[in-house]
């Protein structure tokens, strides 16, 4: 317990040096304004400069990449609040509160809260992961083929559930897809080629970084020149400074957010925008105030920015734990961590324990930049709102292409970013959710090796893979996810569910 | 205080569709009529892998375990999208029966929106395609970002930009752009581009 004190320590002060810092301070003001600014998102951010970072030293890399991370999942917040525009998807549950707030007069301290609930969930996840991340490192260590395979189909498939709640099937599909984008190339057991149709650059497979880059950076422009041009008056706001008896006045909410949050970012494929949701919807079952909802309720925005921020550390759980990712930007990490030599997965903690703490530290100096440049920089980041988006997106393109080409130095990965672009803006127009085909890629080789190694270990039988007591549980759950989708389970389950709420809250 | 703006999109409420601004809500004629036509793309995309699944050489000579073939996850991934697929189709025959939708189906893709983004897609192409390598980085930058914002601003803007403006502009970032990117990249960050 105390050797942890002592690593984290020691993670600290690894980045308290001048060049750290530094790092700290551009990568998170880089983050913020990517968050800042629609059509710019987290999870491309990080891609995008994965690139930028890869001649960089591999903790200086990371750092910069957590640091893009935090920075855009909280600068969202700021046109959520005063524009009612989420600037990331995580945001959307801000716009809720905060823009009825700002349209009553009280948008600084809209920010301000929103400021302070962010460093916060940041803080209760990094507690979170700093406690659980070395226990499941060390039960991960017993872990064999069977339950690596079903914790690969698991993130699939409650990643396909999550994101696509209305219309499951669709978010199997994408899940579905990204595995079988995975199977092309050399596989895995026998080094026998699959699908390459005779082009030779297909032979080592399909790089994730050109394809997150094309589906979620081209994808993207795409989808935002797609709208006509929105003209927009932007408006100065008051001061940002919060007063602490509003913070410490919703304290609960505020520890039950950021509880949640980390819960639904360990959750493999889902990640702050369902983190901002839950906590928003947990929030406003328990108030007192729950009309307020929706019409300007501090405690809603407190839920909804606590909920996102504390769903990155609890992304990086599973993340650096199984190699599983706890987001889609949690999978541009992981590969950012390959590329980089670092080898995320149970053997983390053995091979490389300080790296755990490391992360941690780069989640508390992010936090502390955020709420730095949250209470000083409010003004000059609105005015890079008033860039028009034909100015920026092929800006943009230009950084995709950059991106996608800089690592392999092929123009194939060029191609494949192209092709993921055109095929990402389908899906998307025909509301296929992404993150399904992000956990697809990065888990299929694992999901494909690890189930024919097991039935290999178990000579053809398939029993191990249900008896094994980690794997029945696992197998278990991905069974309730799977039979959750089908609409006439659902509908009994959530009428169940209000029935019980309607009871308990029966009074108010 | 005053704040307007118009052109929001309908439903920030996008927590259906991740990482991505909220698609505009169709209508369910049209929906319908995509899934119709992708369910169908997907059957026989799923069918078509399974069968070249398994066709796949069962690799005897190396005398592995007939369950570790390599066509073994592809099949079983295959056989699941086809099922997905039928799923997706057979749900949205009914709701995409009258034959007067199919023609509303059709203007989605003649629409302005479809347009604007067909036009970014083109000249995305163009750049990486063509441009892209067969020239210095900074010039390609350079002639891409011009000529982005030329037919946006000018062409395709409600109302036009003026046009020596726009095109002075557009000259202006494209320079400032293919010039900053390519060192800021190559002296910076010692990144090498194409």
């Amino acid at each position: 317990m105390f050797e942890g004190l002592v690593l984290l320590g020691d993670g600290l002060a690894h980045f308290m040096t001048p060049t750290s810092l530094f790092n700290v301070a551009w990568a998170t003001l880089l983050g913020i304004i990517i968050g800042v600014l629609p059509g710019l998102t987290a999870t491309m951010g990080v891609a995008l400069l994965v690139t930028l970072t890869y001649p960089m030293p591999p903790d200086q890399a990371i750092l910069c990449l957590m640091c893009i991370y935090v920075g855009a999942i909280y600068g969202g917040s700021r046109t959520a609040i005063l524009l009612a525009i989420p600037g990331t998807p995580a945001s959307a549950a801000t716009t809720l509160d905060g823009y009825p707030l700002a349209l009553a007069g009280k948008g600084g301290l809209a920010m301000g809260l929103a400021t302070t609930s962010s460093a916060i969930g940041t803080m209760v996840g990094i507690i979170c992961l700093a406690m659980l991340a070395p226990l499941l490192a060390e039960a991960a260590l017993n872990f064999g083929s069977y339950e690596f395979f079903w914790l690969a189909l698991f993130g699939v498939v409650v990643s396909g559930q999550l994101t696509a709640f209305d219309d499951p099937i669709k978010g199997y599909v994408a899940g579905i897809l990204g595995l079988l984008v995975a199977m092309v190339g050399m596989e895995g057991l026998h080094a026998y080629r699959r699908f390459t149709f005779g082009v030779p650059a297909l032979g080592g497979g399909i790089d994730l970084i050109p394809a997150m880059v094309g589906a979620f950076g081209l994808a993207e422009i795409l989808v935002v020149m797609k709208k006509r041009a929105a003209a927009r008056i932007i408006d100065a706001s008051d001061r940002v400074l919060p007063r602490l008896s509003e913070v410490w006045k919703y304290r609960r909410t505020t520890m039950r957010s950021g509880i949640i949050g980390t819960l639904v970012g360990i959750i493999p494929g889902v990640g702050e925008d369902i983190g901002a949701w839950g906590s928003y919807a947990a929030a406003r079952r328990r108030s007192p105030e729950r009309e307020m909802f929706g019409k300007g309720s501090m405690e809603g925005l407190i839920a909804a920015e606590t909920g996102n921020s504390a769903a990155i550390p609890g992304a990086m759980i599973p993340t650096l734990t199984l190699a599983l990712p706890g987001s889609a930007a949690a999978a541009v990490l992981i590969a950012a961590m390959f590329i980089h030599g670092i080898r995320p997965g149970p053997m983390l903690m053995i091979e490389n324990a300080p790296f755990l703490y490391q992360i941690i530290a780069m989640l508390v100096f992010a936090s502390l930049a955020i709420t730095c440049y949250g209470l000083l920089l409010t003004r000059p980041l609105l005015y890079m709102m008033r860039v028009p988006r034909e100015r920026l997106m092929p800006v943009v393109y230009v950084l995709c292409v950059i991106g996608a080409f800089a690592i392999t130095q092929r123009l194939f990965d060029v191609y494949v970013m192209v092709v993921f672009g055109v095929v990402g803006f389908i899906l998307r127009e025909m509301r296929y959710p992404m993150a399904p085909l992000v956990m697809g890629i990065i888990l299929g080789t694992l999901l494909d090796v690890n189930l024919r190694r097991g039935l290999a270990i178990s000579n053809g039988d398939l029993t191990p893979f249900f008896t094994r007591p980690v794997s029945a549980v696992i197998c278990t759950l991905v069974f309730l996810t799977i039979l959750f989708s089908i609409p006439v389970v659902k509908r009994r389950v959530t009428r169940f569910f209000k029935k019980t709420d309607n009871t308990a809250t029966g009074g108010h | 205080m005053s704040q307007t703006e118009n052109g929001r999109s309908a439903g920030s409420t996008a927590h259906e569709t991740p990482e991505g601004p909220s698609t505009p809500s169709q209508e369910p004629g049209l929906m319908a009529r995509a899934d119709l036509l992708s369910g169908i793309v997907f059957l026989v995309l799923g069918v078509t892998i399974a069968w070249m699944s398994w066709e796949m050489p069962r690799l005897e000579v190396r005398r592995i375990h007939p369950a570790t073939v390599p066509g073994l996850v592809p099949g079983l991934l295959g056989l699941a999208l086809a099922f997905c697929g039928t799923l997706l189709a057979l749900r949205s025959v009914r709701a995409s029966a009258d034959r007067a939708g199919w023609r509303a189906f059709g203007q989605v893709f003649v629409s302005p929106e479809a347009g604007r983004a067909g036009v970014a897609l083109v000249l995305a192409l163009i750049y990486a395609l063509g441009l892209v390598g067969r020239m210095p980085f900074w010039a390609a930058t350079g002639l891409f970002v011009f000529a982005f914002i030329m037919v946006f601003e000018r062409w395709l803007a409600v109302p036009r930009h003026p046009m020596w403006r726009t095109a002075l502009v557009a000259a202006l970032q494209a320079a400032i752009v293919g010039a900053a990117v390519s060192l800021v990249f190559e002296r910076a960050f010692l990144v090498r581009l194409p």
